[in-house]
């Protein structure tokens, strides 16, 4: 019997990440699009439902309106009813108290009060930004046979990549499931070992608080991987990790981002996207009220997701293309992601690019044909722009968001940001 | 003064359809699936929201279960709030009344404490049959601007039609001054579409006078019109009953044109994707390398690896390699395995068709269904409900394959045109 829920969920979701430039200017990285229809945050609360966890809190700090109005009332998630919710916290103002969310860790402290409030046995921690599929069951079943203070679920990553992860080096206790975390480093410039943290932590909240507490009185940095775990090892807490082995998207930067969204195509994709179980909230952007995806009669479309409420007239090539994008006769989209509502205009080529909502290439636009010698580089378009006709943009280039069309100029070298 | 947007709205929703052949073995004709996401009710329903009105009452009768889960809470087209709801209205047994609809305006009289709970000045009647976009809320102004008793949506239909309408002769300022119902020979082309606008007062005094008049057409109108005001408000749109295998097809390959007569989206047209209650969302259509598609409507979680040409197709179609499909309409997760080919055929939900198998094979499609020659006669071959076709068969023109049908209902490879499985 269930009296009440066990586990809270709580979602750092309130970062934007820099190296994503125009994609995370008007919203943070949790919710940005992805895979033809949804949004990076939707992973993990999809993930939560599917695992039977449903109390759920977010921590939204930067530019957070698109994200509360993806999360609405939660019931996209069938997170509401009695014990079902989604609560978003933001930073707040209060009695003697005013500030933003420090850091992660600082994020969570903040909001103690709640979460003694909901008195849960185990508090899971994760990010909102990664693209993954997990059971999160599997997880709290570790850290409980364990007696875990803290079980963390940690990747192999290739050591040549692992100096961009918080790393751990995790023991044999448990073979090939996980063991004990020994030593841990948060992004070391030469790493020994390789396990990456995916930002998935299950605390015992007693311990939790103390090291909270301790960490807010002594340290000047409020960070789970810099501040609390090496804290939690050095006062020989018990921290665990969890080896999981599935797909991760680290969608760091923008050559990640195309590349986690790629590997949802090819015949033997790395993502089994339709296995996920990936519910959005389809009243977001109204994309439930979307016909289906029209085809013309001139189409060729090949290697593709292509949602509801586009019209397909000219060629689609290994792309990913969101509700409402319309791609012109004689056009053609290849390697690209198109958020909602792009026009791709008569003859326009559009070769590796990653376009935000709303943007129009005018007729006989040609962008990333031009490159720059080494690997092609996406290009990526920021939102609300109209790219005049036979505008040139090369590889790797940045447009920013909302631009009067005349500021973009009729040639762009490769690799330039237009601003 | 009250508000048009108080009106309460009555949608018939419980005929059978029974043209729709074997669409309407599980469904009542308004919860027939339509342009791939769609039911045929959610145009009505979208047209009513569209149009403000906030009170529904859905009046069901013939196999309401897909209907009633469709509707749900009405929330998909805004019906939840403290003002505004949906309602469905099944035929009950009471202390007097105690019996089925027994027609169009006697479910209307057997649902009168409804209508006393949601008291409005007018009450607008339609079907929920229909494939349209209409501004209902123009009609009702009109219908006060003539002061009229009843106010009846009618259109322009081709001669050859008109015999399947209620049909009214107007005067110049739009009065209808007389009526036949299905003429055999038609004396205008001014064809009724079944939306009413009574005056409350004035439809409770007509229901009151003989409970043997139980439908509007045969009985109501042709009595209001020879003693009251009854105005003809003209509609000149696009607009189709899709009540016959061959108009349902039509109404969808319409979709299909280069300016097309049909767009949904751009209508307000909302279907409830909810009601799959599906446990994950479906994703993207995916088009694998070597996929052919033109002039189709294809929906989310499609995954077309073969070549699709002039169809429909509903969420969940799984198009093996080396398939071809064209001119068809396939509903909800069919599954069309490697080198099949489907030629004119409306599918209904999860069908699968096996290797190589062949629908629609010949070009004898003037030979029509020997059971239902006046359902199936221009080549469309109909496959029920979760039927298996085997893989290898061939199956010819005007074809019936019921619902369900298993490996073991076929005896024999080859189908014959106009035959039922």
């Amino acid at each position: 019997m269930k009296l009440k829920p066990r586990t809270l969920a709580m979602i750092l979701a309130g970062g934007r990440v820099d190296d994503l430039t125009v994609l995370t200017f008007h919203r943070p990285k949790s919710a940005v699009p992805f895979g033809g229809f949804a949004r990076v945050i939707d992973f993990p609360l999809s993930n939560l439902m599917n695992s039977g966890l449903d109390r759920v809190a977010i921590l939204s700090q930067y530019r957070s309106y698109s994200l509360i109005n993806h999360i609405g009332i939660g019931a996209a998630w069938d997170m509401i009813g009695r014990y079902r919710g989604i609560s978003i916290m933001p930073p707040y103002l209060g009695y003697g108290h005013s500030q933003w969310y420090r850091g992660s860790s600082d994020a969570v402290y903040q909001n103690l009060d709640f979460i003694q409030y909901i008195n849960p046995e185990q508090l899971l921690i994760l990010s909102g930004d990664h693209i993954y599929r997990m059971d999160y069951r599997e997880l709290i079943n570790y850290h409980r046979e364990k007696d875990a203070d803290l079980t963390m679920a940690c990747i192999k990553v290739p050591m040549s990549q692992a100096h961009r992860f918080g790393l751990a080096d995790i023991d044999d206790e448990d073979g090939e499931l996980g063991g004990r975390v020994v030593r841990y480093r948060e992004k070391p410039e030469s790493p020994e070992y390789n396990w990456a943290s995916l930002t998935v932590f299950c605390f015992k909240p007693g311990v939790l608080y103390k090291v909270l507490e301790s960490n807010i009185k002594e340290d000047a940095s409020y960070e789970f991987g810099r501040d609390i775990i090496p804290r939690m090892l050095n006062e020989n807490r018990r921290v665990y990790g969890y080896k999981f082995k599935g797909y991760w998207g680290y969608t760091r930067t923008v050559e990640e981002y195309w590349q986690t969204n790629m590997d949802l195509l090819g015949p033997d994709p790395k993502i089994q996207f339709a296995d996920w179980a990936i519910r959005t909230n389809l009243e977001h952007r109204d994309i439930k009220d979307c016909q289906p995806l029209k085809v013309g009669n001139s189409a060729r479309i090949s290697e593709s997701l292509i949602y509801n409420g586009c019209i397909i007239e000219g060629e689609v090539e290994n792309s990913i293309l969101f509700p409402g994008t319309h791609v012109e006769k004689g056009s053609k989209v290849k390697d690209s992601v198109l958020f909602f509502n792009n026009v791709v205009g008569k003859d326009a080529v559009l070769d590796k690019v990653i376009s935000d909502v709303n943007t129009t290439f005018g007729r006989g636009v040609r962008i990333g044909e031009v490159t720059r010698p080494g690997k092609k580089e996406a290009a990526v378009i920021g939102w609300n722009n109209f790219i005049n006709a036979n505008t040139i943009i090369g590889s790797g280039c940045t447009v920013y968001p909302s631009l009067s069309s005349d500021k973009i100029p009729k040639q762009v070298e490769p690799g330039e940001v237009v601003r | 003064m009250s508000n048009i947007e108080d009106t309460l709205v009555l949608l018939l929703a419980g005929g059978v359809g029974s043209r729709l052949n074997i669409l309407v073995t599980t469904r009542a004709k308004p919860a027939v699936p339509f342009a791939g996401l769609y039911r045929i009710i959610d145009f009505s329903l979208s047209n009513v929201m569209n149009s403000g009105m906030k009170h529904v009452g859905v009046l069901t009768q013939y196999k309401p279960l897909s209907l009633m889960r469709h509707l749900a809470t009405g929330d998909a087209w805004d019906f939840t709030g403290r003002s505004r709801g949906v309602k469905i209205l099944p035929p009950s047994t009471g202390s007097r009344d105690s019996d089925w609809y027994r027609g169009t305006a006697d479910a209307i009289r057997q649902n009168l404490g409804f209508l006393r709970a949601h008291p409005s000045k007018e009450i607008l009647i339609l079907s929920g049959d229909h494939i349209y976009q209409m501004d209902l809320y123009a009609m009702i102004e009109f219908h006060r601007q003539k002061n009229a008793d009843i106010t009846i949506g009618m259109m322009i239909v081709p001669e050859s039609q008109i015999h399947q309408f209620g049909t009214g002769i107007t005067n110049d300022e739009g009065r209808i001054v007389e009526w036949e119902e299905k003429p055999k020979v038609p004396r205008t082309n001014l064809a009724s579409m079944g939306i009413y606008v009574f005056e409350t007062e004035y439809l409770l005094n007509l229901l009151a006078e003989d409970k043997e008049m139980v439908d509007f057409g045969m009985h109501l109108i042709p009595k209001a019109i020879s003693r009251d005001n009854v105005f003809a408000y003209p509609f000149n749109g696009y607009w189709r009953d899709a009540g016959t295998i061959q108009a349902y097809w039509e109404a969808n390959m319409d979709l299909l044109k280069d300016d097309p007569e049909i767009s949904p989206e751009a209508w307000g047209i909302r279907p409830n994707l909810e009601s799959e209650q599906l446990l994950a969302d479906r994703i993207p259509a995916r088009f694998a390398a070597g996929s052919s598609v033109s002039r189709s409507m294809i929906s989310a979680g499609c995954v077309i690896e073969g070549e699709v040409i002039n169809s429909v197709l509903s969420p969940g179609v799984k198009v093996g390699k080396g398939c071809s499909i064209r001119d068809s309409i396939i509903l909800h997760d069919c599954v069309i395995e490697e080198g099949a080919i489907v030629d004119l055929a409306v599918m209904d939900k999860r069908v699968r068709i096996g290797k190589g198998a062949v629908i629609g094979k010949g070009d004898k499609k003037n030979i029509p269904n020997k059971k239902y020659p006046e359902h199936l006669y221009t080549g469309i071959t109909l496959i029920g409900k979760e039927a298996v076709v085997p893989p290898g068969t061939v199956i010819g023109r005007n074809c019936i394959i019921n619902p369900w049908c298993k490996q073991n209902c076929f005896n024999d490879n080859v189908i014959e045109d106009g035959s039922t499985i």
